[in-house]
């Protein structure tokens, strides 16, 4: 059978991405330019900042990641984009040259939710991953658990209601004088901390349901902060490591729950927040216990890229599902 | 030489093809749809009635900006995909110049201006009386207030008896401006209001004869305006 060569392109955040994957499966180079460094002196992401980068980065990405392949424009059988969730107008920077660019080159339009190419970053790495599964998308802009049929086939059955978990590590890092992105920035803190000296709340653990809440968490970090330092008892690495496992336990503990209920045999996590390696591990632990298997993304396939939108575009080329000129890029989930 | 022009700047959507000086079909849109909905639909449209495909264009035109930060993006991400696809160039053309170029041969002051949200307006002083309008000052966001005690200092400093006040920009204050400049003022008919495709792809046919082309690794909107957020970092606010 004939190799299938997609472009990849995504643009829903703060990377300009492009990469090109061969059969779904292996990714003949990964290009990500992230703006990271001018965000971090807004503190997060500026959506006006992002899409001007954007439409700066994208050619020179572009051919960046057909360089690193050794292939010309015209060796690609499909042009895949992400085109939701994500900033509105940074998305429609990737998906205008993504449709232009197929156009031009007579080759099919292929849109991709950014979720679902989070959660295929695992079949990039992994393989013989069994269905039914629960996946978990954690990252700056989203938590949501969501069951997975078979391949490419998704229910949403939880969300967050307010900030995304990678939000909150980034808002509370900041609070604190840590730095930005949170994440790390926490994750080094609460290395040198005991959680536990500090107690803060674990959200919605006690409800029957699948979703998430993170703003009431970051709140009371804050009030929690400034009470210690009132008191003169501030440790920053010991709030840091009881922030990093109220926030993680109530990720592992719902995942969990919806394992049980759905009757799944694997657990995926991914997205930003995948990279954290306290999650990483208490999944694996509470997971074995009831004979699940585990799967997350390589550390440099966690936050966005564009490897991932390729592969997983891969589902849509074999079913001939592709997307018309006139496709639209949207901020929200929609239906998945 | 084939020009496809491309104009997603304002509110308006267009995209023209001419051969040579020969203007072959022009499409424009004013109508709610977005333009990330209605322009490669239109470029596909165009070119398939005129039994052309995008390999046989020879350049592209785009206007560069001011305009909507959005709908500039929308407008240069879909000429650099081309444009890398096909490996033809891009010519980017002022969307102000593409406005005033709409009253070529005119003797008065002719003042494009663009809607730029906050109470201001992007504006931009043209002498149109020779082949192509030539800027007397240069483009600027600001009031319109600012705008009309300029446009008259201008005007009287190139012994201009009449102001022309085009674009979008316009409405939103035609009863300010008729009051400042009163009979000075000349607005034009509806189809020279806003910008063409057609104009803009005369123009590009001008720089691409002159092999005035953008580097499309390097090109970005011209937006006059910083980002909300880089604005304020500037001011120390952030
Ligand atoms: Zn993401």
């Amino acid at each position: 059978m004939k190799d299938t060569l997609i472009l990849g392109i995504e643009t829903s955040c703060d990377e300009t991405a492009a990469a090109i994957v061969k059969n779904g499966r292996e990714i003949l180079s990964n290009i990500i330019n992230s703006q990271v460094n001018i965000h971090s002196q807004f503190g997060g992401v500026v959506p006006e900042v992002a899409s001007r980068k954007h439409i700066e980065n994208i050619g020179q990405v572009v051919y960046s990641a057909f360089l690193e392949a050794g292939l010309t424009y015209s060796d690609i059988d499909a042009v895949a984009v992400t085109n939701r969730p994500g900033l509105i107008g940074a998305l429609l920077v990737g998906l205008s040259f993504a449709k232009s660019f197929a156009y031009a080159l007579d080759r099919p339009l292929l849109a991709v939710n950014h979720l679902e190419g989070h959660i295929y970053a695992n079949f990039l790495e992994h393989s013989g991953i069994d269905f039914p599964a629960i996946c978990l998308v954690v990252s700056g802009g989203h938590t949501s658990l969501l069951y997975m049929s078979s391949i490419g086939e998704y229910e949403l059955i939880g969300q967050t209601r307010d900030d995304a978990a990678g939000e909150a590590f980034d808002k509370v890092a900041r609070f604190l004088g840590l730095g930005y992105p949170g994440g790390p920035a926490i994750q080094k803190a609460a290395e040198k901390g005991e959680p536990g000296r500090v107690v803060l709340p674990r959200v919605f653990l006690d409800r029957n349901d699948f979703e998430f809440s993170f703003s009431g968490l970051k709140t009371a970090s804050m009030n929690e902060w400034n009470k210690l330092k009132r008191k003169g008892l501030a440790d920053v690495n010991d709030l840091a490591a009881e922030f990093q496992a109220a926030l993680v336990e109530v990720l592992v503990e719902k995942t969990i729950q919806a394992a049980i209920k759905y009757k799944v045999r694997s657990i995926l996590i991914a997205g930003g927040v995948a990279a954290n390696q306290e999650l990483r591990n208490m999944m694996k632990n509470k997971s074995q216990e009831l004979g699940l298997s585990v799967y997350y993304p390589s550390l440099e396939l966690c936050t966005d890229n564009a490897a991932m939108i390729a592969g997983n575009a891969n589902i849509s080329y074999i079913m001939g599902n592709y997307a018309p000129l006139n496709i639209n890029a949207y901020p929200g989930l929609l239906s998945l | 030489m084939l020009i496809l022009a491309i104009d997603s700047a304002t509110p308006v959507a267009g995209v023209a093809l001419l051969d040579g000086e020969k203007l072959i079909k022009e499409e424009f849109s004013n109508y709610k749809k977005t333009h990330s909905e209605t322009l490669m639909v239109m470029v596909d449209r165009v070119l398939k009635e005129c039994e052309c495909t995008i390999h046989q264009v020879d350049a592209f035109a785009v206007t560069i900006g001011p305009g909507s930060f959005t709908g500039l993006r929308i407008g240069l991400a879909a000429v650099k995909g081309l444009s890398m696809a096909t490996g033809k160039p891009v010519t980017g053309v002022s969307t102000l110049d593409t406005l005033a170029y709409n009253l070529c041969g005119s003797n008065a002051l002719v003042c494009p201006l663009l809607d730029a949200r906050r109470q201001e307006v992007y504006c931009g002083f043209y002498d149109a009386s020779g082949v192509i309008p030539n800027t007397l000052n240069e483009n600027l966001a600001c009031s319109p207030e600012e705008f009309t005690a300029r446009a008259k200092d201008v005007a009287r400093d190139n012994k201009k008896d009449h102001i022309i006040v085009l674009g979008d920009g316009y409405n939103p204050y035609a009863e300010f401006f008729k009051q400042e400049l009163g009979k000075s003022l000349q607005i034009p008919p509806p189809h020279l209001m806003l910008p063409r495709a057609g104009a803009l792809g005369s123009l590009g046919l001008m720089k691409a004869r002159k092999g005035e082309f953008e580097d499309i690794f390097k090109l970005r909107p011209v937006y006059i305006r910083l980002s909300e957020a880089e604005y304020r970092l500037g001011r120390g606010e952030l």
